[in-house]
């Protein structure tokens, strides 16, 4: 008799510690697993038939779409992915029903682009040359929408799909419930949303998540290169030395920095996502394709190399990371520099330079994590100091 | 008035008295004073429940309501008595108890009209699709989860896919017999999805105690658009809708928590075209 509710270990594994989503991707030994230990009998054969039916699918050749375990998955919702900012109102103002009679109406009309969207194009086309490269392999990015709204508007939102021609194969629509759950079932490796909120929630699981905002003015993105920038701290890294910072002035962060260089800081919340990302860049560099290579990185603080940087550097070594472009500010403002790089998406913890970066038409993406975060003063300094006990 | 009844209502579904009831856990040393242990079916039962009572409250002579009957081999008086009273204790409104020998199942079924032979055991369920009675599966709730609604999944790859496409299943190793039950499953599906639209529409859309569901396991997302078009042209609006693509199913099935799974049969049979 089937169990339905019985899961294989590896997907309910969530380790509480590292505020880091572990999947396949993750594995130090870098080798695509063909099937978990545990794998379920009836899942294997789920994905027999997947992949016969696509192979032999005879309308267009759509690129079949990789397994969970082995790809990159990112969650976009749809407000990120689509404009939907006249419809969002009709619900605000109007309620769920006309929303949904308005949705329906609408259904042949695509939507226009939305702050997400130059991000997945991109990742759709270093998912083409990992294709070209590996033709086997599974370890592709994986995008997936995630969001809350009513199965009636799945169809709109399908057709819009179809008409930008986006790889989108897989979607969860919650109608309102938290896709939280969702998340973690489809090993979420990144998460994108304009509800805050949501993004706080998976933070707190342990999903690599940010929230986006709308950007009038963009920068011309490149077409041929993944461009991805990272604050540092409470990003990249825990929000440990801000806290120095805010508690007790920059003379003493520096002084901290200094003493501890050669002791790695904890894990951030998206530091899950550059070890995903750096697995993708070594498929390229083994293939010898370092200079062109389709996904570029870059850490940009407002930490100074001077008296703080050695640590962050010594720190993304330590997990065997590695930015190809580290920008130390000093304190400058990030917006210019950004303007320049081009990203197809910057995090940051402090809405002071997410506002910053989007002045100079950079999509910036918040993530709400550490003590940056005003409203969560009181939560964090609670919680730091335990961490930093821990750490002792 | 009585004319109307017969007309619309009520949508029986039968159950089986060892999914009601957690058998296994009976031992030597259970009192057998105590009603029968809780089985995975009682929160269905519940839910079922709230349905109906919602549906009351909305039209007093509300003629459109679940119906839920059980259904167990053929015992001894002793535990016949067992499962009325165990069922009275738990509050559960069952309308009818059938008693059969084991092969009399199917007809037992088709001649009480059942329009929902629910059960969590795979087998039972396709054998009852195989001889054309709507039957789905049960879904096994991990905990004592009482939930306000009723949650049912409809597979959206059985729904989605069109007459060719269901034939050219054969391709894959699926027999004919294999593709006629899904056809089949289809036509009841149908059936079905248009009863509980007509419930659900007396309704609004927030605070529905019916939860619909579209989960399409292998089909593109434009098999997923189908099903949910075929759907709306049955009279069933969707709430929530799935696109796994060839994803696991279980940890996603484990998060929406359904009642009940419509998938034809399709399942089981994967199983069944590996062995032929």
């Amino acid at each position: 008799m089937l169990r339905g509710t019985e899961l294989p270990h590896q997907r309910t594994q969530n380790t509480s510690e590292s505020p880091c989503h572990h999947n396949n991707m993750s594995t130090p030994e870098g080798t695509e697993r063909g099937g978990q230990s545990n794998s379920d009998n009836s899942e294997e054969k789920d994905w027999a038939a997947v992949k016969a039916l696509f192979d032999n699918a005879k309308t267009r050749k759509k690129p079949r779409p990789p397994k969970p375990s082995n790809a990159v998955t990112i969650a976009v919702s749809s407000r990120t992915l689509f404009n939907m900012v006249k419809e969002r109102k009709v619900f605000e103002e109007e309620g769920l029903e006309r929303y949904v009679a308005h949705q329906l109406e609408l259904e042949d009309q695509p939507f226009t682009p939305g702050v997400s969207f130059p991000f997945v194009k991109a990742l759709m086309n270093v998912n083409a040359h990992l294709r070209e490269l590996y033709p086997d392999s599974e370890e592709l990015f994986d995008i997936v929408l995630m969001t809350n709204n009513h199965a009636q508007v799945g169809v709109r939102l399908i057709n819009s799909i179809n008409y930008y021609d986006l790889t989108i194969e897989r979607f969860c629509m919650t109608g309102g419930e938290s896709p939280i759950g969702y998340l973690k079932a489809y090993m979420t490796n990144l998460y994108l949303s304009k509800d805050s909120k949501k993004v706080q929630e998976a933070i707190e699981e342990g999903i690599a998540a940010a929230t986006m905002f709308p950007c009038d003015s963009e920068n011309e993105l490149s077409d041929t290169q993944l461009r991805v920038a990272f604050d540092g701290d409470a990003v990249l890294f825990s929000d440990e030395s801000e806290i120095i910072v805010k508690k007790h002035g920059l003379d003493t962060f520096f002084r901290h920095e200094k003493e501890f260089e050669n002791k790695p800081l904890a894990q951030g919340p998206l530091k899950c996502f550059l070890e995903a990302l750096g697995k993708l860049q070594r498929k390229f560099y083994a293939k010898n394709q370092r200079i062109s290579c389709p996904i570029r990185t870059y850490l940009v603080t407002a930490r100074s190399a001077a008296s703080a940087g050695a640590r962050v550097l010594k720190t993304l070594r330590s997990w065997g990371l590695e930015v190809d472009e580290a920008l130390f500010l000093a304190g400058a403002p990030k917006g210019p520099l950004l303007q320049k790089i081009k990203p197809h998406i910057f995090f940051d913890d402090q809405m002071f330079h997410i506002e910053g970066a989007q002045e100079l038409g950079t999509i910036a993406a918040h993530v709400p994590y550490g003590i940056g975060q005003k409203y969560h003063k009181g939560k964090h300094i609670d919680t730091s100091d335990a961490e930093k006990n821990e750490k002792i | 008035m009585e004319d109307e009844k017969n007309r619309t209502g009520p949508l029986m579904i039968a159950l089986q008295y060892n999914d009601l009831f957690d058998l296994d856990s009976i031992s030597a040393s259970t009192n057998t004073e105590d009603a029968l242990p809780k089985g995975r079916a009682v929160a269905f039962v519940k839910a079922v429940q709230t349905v109906n009572e919602r549906l009351v409250e909305q039209n007093k002579s509300e003629s459109l309501l679940f119906e839920v009957i059980l259904i167990a081999k053929e015992c001894s008086e002793e535990i016949k008595m067992k499962i009325v009273e165990s069922v009275k204790y738990y509050g559960l409104e069952i309308g009818k108890f059938f008693f059969f020998k084991k092969e009399e199942l199917i007809n037992t079924l088709q001649s009480n009209k059942v329009k929902l032979f629910l059960s969590t055991d795979r087998d039972d369920v396709c054998e009852a699709l195989h001889t054309g009675i709507p039957a789905a599966l049960l879904y096994e709730q991990s905990d004592d989860h009482v939930l306000s609604q009723l949650k049912v999944i409809f597979s959206g790859d059985v729904i989605g896919f069109s007459e060719d496409s269901l034939d050219s299943l054969s391709d894959f190793g699926f027999s004919e017999t294999q593709i006629e039950t899904l056809k089949a499953a289809k036509i009841c599906m149908k059936e079905f999805a248009v009863l509980i639209g007509q419930m659900k529409r007396r309704f609004g859309q927030e605070n529905s105690p019916l939860c619909i569901c579209v989960l399409t396991a292998w089909g593109s997302t434009n098999v997923c658009v189908s099903a949910l078009k075929t759907l709306r042209e049955w009279g069933l609006d969707v709430d929530e809708a799935f696109c796994l693509a060839g994803a696991p199913c279980s940890p996603i099935l484990a998060v929406i928590k359904p009642h009940i799974i419509w998938d034809g049969g399709l399942h089981n049979m994967r199983d069944l075209s590996a062995h032929s």
